[in-house]
């Protein structure tokens, strides 16, 4: 009889327990901007996630994901920091991801460090960053890993002087130093390095200044968004018909083409996503997207990073359950490779960094729109910062 | 050589942009002695509501000139119902509300177009090249700089010739004897911040492949048309022309010649004109 009852209480406690844990709710804290010049990050990370739960549920095996959305406005790392102090403190998140901006991702590795909070970097591309904290990993791209792929092709491909023009802030330095570094070493010469004010908004008179030397190329990085727009159809009236091709990185999307039309045409870059991709995945997404945001809707990288990173999320859960240690998880998400819209999102274990397959692609108008048609492909490119600054 | 010319060509353009959008500014601050910094506000809407047109087939000079006119409502509108009640109220106030008023226009063209650049679709005329002797050059430029000059002539004739235009300078250059001798100076301003603010329009439409058009544009290029009208002295048409001018060749051989020092480059020369005339070029009476 006793034994029953022991029985009984057992089998009740299991059950009481499973039924606990099938309750569980996942707190991931996303840290973006939602607000500002620079809130198309924040919408497209939204409909990332927004896109990924409606193609996994909101759920995993009953546990249900909830996402809490945090605006740092920007680059503002006093902001994030602080952001993620309370998503640990007072939210009690699981995870955190987002950050559009390296300074705060650089911002908040202490904290996730301390607090052992998994920490996703949906974007901010500077190299050292996953170096900074055992808890960060990455879904998006290092512009090194961008950079270098495009001087190595350009010395391969008949460019045999460049000049570089960069908008003046930190990730566009890195992205000089890579593009060079591979272009000398392909054989090319640089003729002039410019780095142009942020706040420049005529750039012809730099253009001029290039179209003078004559190089038979100039590679480019620009912010993203209008400045970048500036660059392209300048290039595309002053220097297109002197026969000067135009090089870049992550910053010629079709998000971005938008705005250029017909002048980014013929503008060479290399990225790690591709609007066009043939992938089921891809193909999906674009549906989707479409169906839920209109017809105007545009993926970009941002969309995918976080629509990995979900999938990253959804993995753990699935496997280890809504309490896994912290150390459990991280080991786990750097050995992740899966399916992407991008091709395959693969996370170098050592450097919990992400592996790409660039493309080369070239801009071009196809079925309607003006958009990147990939032509070239460089596979498994790990950041190439990380190699020039082994880990001590 | 050729290059030379491209350059100054370039600025001249530039330099036009900068002269529609600011001459509107100059009257408010040097007329009143409103310190409007929401003057962006209005080339901003006027450039998005051509953009709008334009792509819904309408040609692209009709779309110029209603959005300018549509512009300088809104800017009456503001003027009269917002603005008014501060005139007697101090810079600070001013100052404020204009400031929250920049960040209206900003929030509400997020909400309605995101927060994307918007492009202003050229005429196939004006999107071309064209041979001048040397070398192919933008028709679009070449056209800024067409617009800008008759534009320049038409207000100096406004101004400096006709009726309207002496009672301008009467209260730019003392507001109270000009309403001693019977001018309605509120009227005269309304109708000038009308007639400016269609302007900064105007520039919004034409200028916009130089200055791009998206949510922030009001603030971003805040500071270069407060530094035409301080440079060319308060409530100063022709001031604000030659500063205008000036400022977009100076920008631009700038960046030509010294491309990687033109931002420091630009603002010290404004920093040393303005230590040797602090009052701009060509300071109203007024102000001096």
């Amino acid at each position: 009889m006793r034994k029953q009852l022991v029985g009984f209480c057992a089998v009740g406690a299991l059950l009481a327990a499973t039924g606990i844990a099938s309750a569980e709710t996942v707190k991931v804290g996303v840290i973006s901007t939602f607000s500002g010049g620079f809130a198309r990050w924040g919408e497209q990370m939204k409909r990332g996630i927004e896109i990924y739960q409606k193609h996994h549920g909101d759920s995993v095996k009953g546990n249900k994901i909830e996402i809490v959305y945090r605006d740092d406005t920007g680059p503002v790392p006093d902001k994030a920091r602080q952001l993620a102090e309370e998503l640990i403190l007072r939210e009690k998140v699981q995870f955190i991801a987002g950050f559009p901006w390296s300074p705060n991702a650089l911002a908040v590795a202490d904290v996730v460090t301390e607090a052992k909070v998994p920490t996703i970097i949906w974007n901010a591309a500077t190299g050292v960053i996953t170096r900074r904290s055992p808890y960060f990993v990455r879904t998006s791209f290092t512009l090194p890993q961008v950079a270098y792929p495009m001087g190595v092709w350009a010395g391969k491909n008949g460019v045999k002087t460049a000049i570089t023009a960069i908008t003046e802030f930190a990730p566009g330095v890195d992205a000089e130093t890579f593009f060079i570094k591979a272009f000398k070493e392909n054989g090319g010469q640089v003729l002039e390095s410019i780095r142009m004010p942020l706040s420049t908004t005529d750039f012809s008179p730099f253009f001029e200044r290039i179209l003078n030397a004559k190089p038979d190329a100039l590679f480019m990085f620009g912010p993203g968004g209008p400045s970048s727009q500036g660059i392209i159809a300048t290039w595309a009236s002053r220097l297109r018909p002197a026969g000067i091709k135009l090089l870049a990185t992550n910053e010629i999307q079709e998000i971005d083409l938008v705005g250029v039309g017909k002048n980014g045409i013929g503008a060479i870059s290399t990225g790690h996503y591709t609007e066009t991709n043939d992938n089921e995945l891809n193909k999906r997404m674009w549906a989707d997207m479409k169906a839920m945001y209109g017809e105007k809707a545009i993926a970009d990288i941002a969309m995918v990073a976080t629509y990995d990173g979900m999938e990253m999320i959804y993995r753990v859960v699935e496997k280890l359950g809504p309490r896994a240690k912290p150390e459990d998880i991280m080991q786990m998400m750097s050995n992740m490779s899966f399916p992407s819209p991008r091709g395959r999102l693969v996370i170098d274990p050592k450097e919990r960094d992400v592996v790409n397959d660039v493309d080369i692609r070239k801009v071009d108008e196809s079925g309607g729109r003006v958009t990147n048609v990939a032509f070239d492909k460089v596979p498994s490119v790990k950041d190439p910062w990380k190699e020039a600054n082994p880990a001590k | 050589m050729s290059s030379f010319i491209t350059v100054l060509l370039d600025g001249l353009a530039y330099g036009m942009v900068l002269f529609i959008i600011s001459v509107g500014l100059t009257v408010t601050m040097g007329l009143m002695r409103i310190t409007n910094v929401a003057h962006g506000g209005f080339a901003m809407v006027g450039g998005y509501l051509a953009a709008m047109m334009i792509r819904a087939g309408v040609p692209f000079f009709p779309a110029a000139i209603l959005a300018s006119v549509a512009a300088g409502l809104v800017g009456g509108a503001v003027e009269m119902t917002v603005l008014r009640p501060l005139y007697r109220k101090g810079e600070l106030a001013q100052v404020l509300l204009t400031f929250g008023l920049t960040f209206v226009f900003i929030a509400g063209l997020t909400l309605l177009f995101g927060t994307n650049s918007q492009a202003v679709p050229l005429p196939d005329y004006l999107s071309g090249s064209v041979h001048i002797g040397f070398r192919d050059y933008p028709a679009y430029r070449l056209f800024l700089i067409a617009t800008g000059l008759v534009l320049a002539v038409f207000l100096w004739l406004v101004v400096d010739r006709s009726l309207y235009g002496a009672k301008l300078r009467a209260a730019v250059d003392n507001p109270r004897i000009a309403r001693a001798v019977g001018i309605n100076v509120n009227r005269l301003f309304t109708g000038t911040f009308i007639a400016g603010c269609g302007l900064a329009g105007f520039g919004g439409v034409v200028g916009a492949e130089l200055l791009m058009l998206e949510p922030f544009y009001a603030l971003k290029y805040l500071v270069v048309f407060l530094v035409v009208v301080v440079v060319g002295g308060l409530g100063n048409f022709k001031g604000s022309f030659v500063a205008a001018l000036a400022i977009g060749i100076i920008d631009t051989a700038g960046k030509f010649f010294f491309p990687n020092i033109s931002a420091y480059f630009f603002f010290s020369l404004v920093f040393v004109l303005l230590l040797w005339r602090p009052n701009g070029l060509m300071p109203a009476k007024s102000a001096a």
